[in-house]
């Protein structure tokens, strides 16, 4: 995965209210640290870092313009709960080669057979990798896949470099038969048992 | 239907209503979800009814997670009573949901059918939502 460059510069004031007047421009206030370096505070391009922050375990390349650049992944990213709009990040410094812990995504490709239902328990695995090798997701094959199939961590098929760090008999997914479907009676009559219950209960 | 089994003290204050939702903003289990856009009290009646809606709705096949649980009592003095003597008995169970909250999840493997069962549930539901599905960048 290739990284991303973007502009950053240097944050000399904090507090809300810098932050509030840093957003009102459309900058995003964000954090860089690691390796025991001194904790640098930085500014960052708003559009930009939410367009890069869309591929999960992006590689940033900070340029701060006076020649220095600086390799980061993001590490915490705070959101609006409603909005969604960035209002801080925070970014591990990583270097060329290093190998770094991170979630990444499992995709399952394709449709089961008919009458089953594919449940992901696990939507992501932890993994060890280079940092500037980090895989974007691991696609799992589950066309035409029957009822019974489990696929356990230890089954995911990494590339070259990678190590699982999940215990490898976690189950990822597995495909379920369905019971076929019912009548509106037969649910109606089944909530309605339910109900009783909860009423006999209270 | 959802209700606590024990509660420390019976009747309580009404619960703050200001402010968004801390924590559960995300999808944690399914791939699609129901987000609150503005604060209520949820009762456990609604909770059910929407929960219902959901399940008659995608029928088999799928799996729904309900995100929040109503753990407040709210209280209410009985009609033509004149004021005093306390305050009123226990009356509805509510859950207090804030802006940003995912209130319901689901996992289901067609989207559109999954998104017109969260559509249905939104409607038993007092306060405005939206339907929300798991992104890549949400890792």
């Amino acid at each position: 995965m290739a990284e991303i460059r973007l502009s950053a510069e240097n944050r000399t004031e904090f507090g809300k209210g810098f932050a509030r007047r840093a957003r009102a421009v459309n900058k995003i206030p964000g954090v860089v640290y690691g390796h025991g370096e001194p904790v640098r505070h930085v500014l960052l391009p708003g559009h930009d870092l939410m367009i890069a922050l869309r591929t999960s375990n992006v590689l940033l390349s900070l340029d701060f313009g006076d020649g220095t650049t600086q390799l980061v992944l993001p590490k915490d990213v705070q959101k609006d709960p409603v909005k969604r709009t960035l209002e801080h990040v925070d970014l591990l410094l990583v270097r060329q080669g290093e190998k770094v812990t991170v979630d990444v995504a499992v995709t399952p490709v394709g449709e089961v057979v008919t009458g089953a239902v594919l449940d992901q328990p696990l939507t992501s695995v932890s993994v060890l990798t280079e940092a500037t090798h980090i895989p974007t997701s691991f696609e799992v094959d589950v066309e035409k896949k029957e009822e019974g199939f489990q696929l356990f961590a230890r089954d995911l098929q990494l590339p070259e470099g990678v190590e699982l760090l999940t215990d490898g008999d976690q189950l990822v997914l597995h495909v379920a038969a369905t019971r076929g479907e019912v009548s509106e009676e037969a649910a109606e009559a089944a909530e309605g048992e339910g109900d009783a219950g909860d009423a006999a209960g209270e | 239907m959802l209700i606590p089994r024990r509660v420390k003290h019976r009747k309580q204050h009404h619960p703050g209503r200001s402010g968004a939702s801390k924590g559960g903003n995300n999808l944690a289990f399914g791939e699609y979800g129901i987000q609150a856009l503005t604060p209520a009290y949820v009762t456990n009646r609604q909770i059910e009814s929407a929960r219902i809606a959901i399940n008659r709705h995608i029928r088999r096949g799928g799996k729904v997670w309900i995100n929040i649980y109503p753990d407040r009592p709210l209280t209410k003095k009985p009609a033509e009573t004149r004021m005093g003597s306390g305050k009123g008995s226990p009356e509805w169970w509510v859950a207090n949901v804030k802006p940003g909250r995912v209130l319901f999840e689901l996992s289901y493997p067609n989207e559109e059918r999954a998104r017109e069962a969260l559509l249905r549930a939104t409607h038993k539901l007092p306060l405005k939502c939206r339907i929300i599905k798991r992104e890549a960048g949400d890792i």
